[in-house]
């Protein structure tokens, strides 16, 4: 307790008292404890990684005279090429494909991984949310080395590591949004006898459409960033040509490589925001 | 209102219903016109069935099934290192994410729109790149080994952090901030004492989040050089040991479950 001491306590110890301190004892002692531990696993991690403390203070400069002698300037013919051109469509229909099959998934998962409107909540809750988390836990890079290996190079592997990646993150985002709906309408519903799919499409579904467009647009751009680099391990689109320009050492190339990525990511992401707004718009 | 109104309105009202109703329709045409066109690209003219069906997924699939126990020893070393990557780049990326959240944040940012703009295009272009290309770029700039990719990560997560810092900062409540004013403290002295005690628990809720999802990204980063798990992972992929590579997933998974278990400790005791 901060506060001060009631005012019938003794003079001296209401003096004491009025004393303010921003921190009493226990507060400090875990607020220390804390601090220390944070800089003991830091000392001990620079120990053990192994990290030359003195590169640091030099990196701006030292990755800016790299970018300066040996990326620039970026090879803007390798990327003008038709195939590569042709690539960033590709890019973009993988992520289309993969948002789309993704959230058709997404969706029967969020509507069985939501702990209030759940259809089946004993057998079907746990296993959902946990093809969930896993699908998230994974990283989507080691989703397609893994579907690289099974299915061989191509667009096919990164379209389904790109769908798995979009179950784990729309699917969280969606189970998420039917929780928090408002509970009157679904109990409306099921006072008057409506089953649990009927509860879904009359009850839940209007309640959380808008978020859910949203949130589909959303992880179309987060899918689009992630299809830009899955080619580098194998699966098609743009990492293919990145992979190959950094494996014969090509800096110029990968140098202009890198910032078409970037900047049809940046334009993905307006392209998304201004789709978010105005179908926010349209449909609220 | 006379009946001719009333239905000239009606007619215009129905009209635009129409008028909608048919832009959807064409939108839903359209949509499902592209996936038609993306399945046909990538999975009929892209890909090889007839040597997909010789090479038989499922037999490729059952060795991944082979649990490799031989290699659990040698994953102790490597999962520890990649814990503590992502511990420091999320430190790194709060540091560096600091000053960001000051220069993008509308009611503190120093010189007014200009250094908006700028603080808000940098968490932008932070959070753009993928986590693979600023590996790329850092294990150029300082080679290969852990430096480059807790940089790597660290850059990447500067986007969230400030971005969420940022707008906690514009969201502080007015109120000792102006009695700070009031009482003649400076602009160091306000961020001190007014915002920073406001936004402290924020800040370190978004940190552990963030130090949740580097677990998540140390474990590629090996592939770029980094070391850690993602190089064991990348070895054994070499090696075509794929039992090796399923244990290795399963350290990964280990891991990040741990992860989230603290992590999930972690902010219920700041909040």
């Amino acid at each position: 307790m901060r506060s001060r001491a009631a005012p019938t306590e003794d003079p001296p110890d209401l003096a004491a008292a009025l004393r303010w301190r921003r921190f009493r004892f226990p507060d400090t002692l875990y607020r220390h404890a804390a601090l220390l531990t944070v800089l003991v696993v830091i000392a001990y991690g620079v120990e053990r990684l192994d990290i030359d403390l003195e590169r640091l203070p030099g990196v701006l400069g030292r990755m800016g005279s790299t970018l300066a002698q040996r990326y620039f300037p970026p090879n803007l013919a390798h990327i003008a090429q038709a195939d590569y051109l042709h690539s960033v469509f590709e890019t973009l229909q993988m992520s289309y494909l993969a948002t789309v099959v993704g959230v058709l998934l997404a969706i029967p998962l969020a509507w069985v991984a939501s702990a209030n409107v759940s259809p089946s909540p004993r057998l079907g809750y746990p296993l959902a949310r946990l093809f969930i988390m896993a699908c998230r836990s994974v990283h989507e890079m080691i989703w397609t080395i893994l579907l690289v290996a099974v299915l061989g190079f191509g667009m096919l592997p990164g379209v389904v590591a790109l769908t798995l990646f979009c179950i784990g993150f729309a699917g969280k985002l969606f189970a998420e949004a039917i929780e928090a709906i408002d509970a009157g309408p679904v109990d409306a519903m099921r006072a008057t006898g409506a089953g649990r799919t009927q509860i879904f499409v009359f009850a839940v579904l209007p309640q959380v459409r808008v978020a859910w467009t949203g949130t589909t647009i959303y992880t179309w751009d987060v899918v689009f960033r992630a299809a830009t680099i899955v080619g580098f391990f194998g699966a098609g689109g743009m990492g293919w040509y990145l992979r190959e320009s950094v494996q014969r050492i090509a800096s110029q190339d990968v140098a202009a490589i890198l910032l078409s990525i970037i900047l049809v990511v940046l334009v993905a992401e307006l392209v998304s925001a201004w789709l978010r707004k105005r179908i926010a718009q349209a449909i609220a | 209102m006379s009946s001719l109104t009333l239905d000239a309105r009606v007619a215009a009202v129905s009209r635009l219903r129409r008028r909608t109703w048919s832009t959807r329709a064409l939108v839903y045409v359209a949509l499902a016109a592209a996936v038609l066109w993306s399945v046909y690209v990538i999975v009929v003219a892209d890909t090889d069935w007839a040597r997909l069906a010789a090479s038989s997924i499922g037999k490729t699939l059952g060795r991944f099934m082979e649990f490799d126990a031989a290699l659990i020893p040698d994953l102790v070393d490597p999962t520890i290192d990649t814990a503590l990557m992502a511990t420091l780049a999320s430190l790194g990326g709060l540091l560096l994410a600091l000053p960001v959240a000051w220069l993008g944040a509308a009611n503190i940012t120093p010189l007014g729109k200009a250094s908006y703009v700028f603080g808000r295009g940098l968490m932008t272009l932070s959070r753009s790149v993928h986590e693979i290309v600023w590996g790329l770029i850092f294990v150029s700039a300082v080679g290969l080994g852990a430096l480059a990719g807790i940089l790597a990560m660290a850059v990447r997560s500067v986007g969230f952090i400030s971005k969420v810092v940022a707008e906690a900062i514009e969201d502080v409540h007015p109120g000792p901030i102006e009695a700070m004013r009031a009482v003649g403290a400076n602009r160091l002295q306000v961020l001190l004492y007014g915002i920073v005690p406001q936004v402290l628990p924020v800040v370190l809720g978004t940190v552990i989040f963030e130090w949740d999802i580097n677990i998540r990204r140390s474990t590629i980063m090996g592939l770029v050089g980094a070391g850690g798990l993602g190089l064991v992972l990348f070895r054994q992929m070499a090696m075509i040991n794929y039992g090796g590579v399923a244990t290795v997933i399963l350290a990964v998974l280990l891991l990040i479950a741990l992860g989230e278990v603290i992590s999930h400790y972690a902010r219920k005791a700041i909040i």
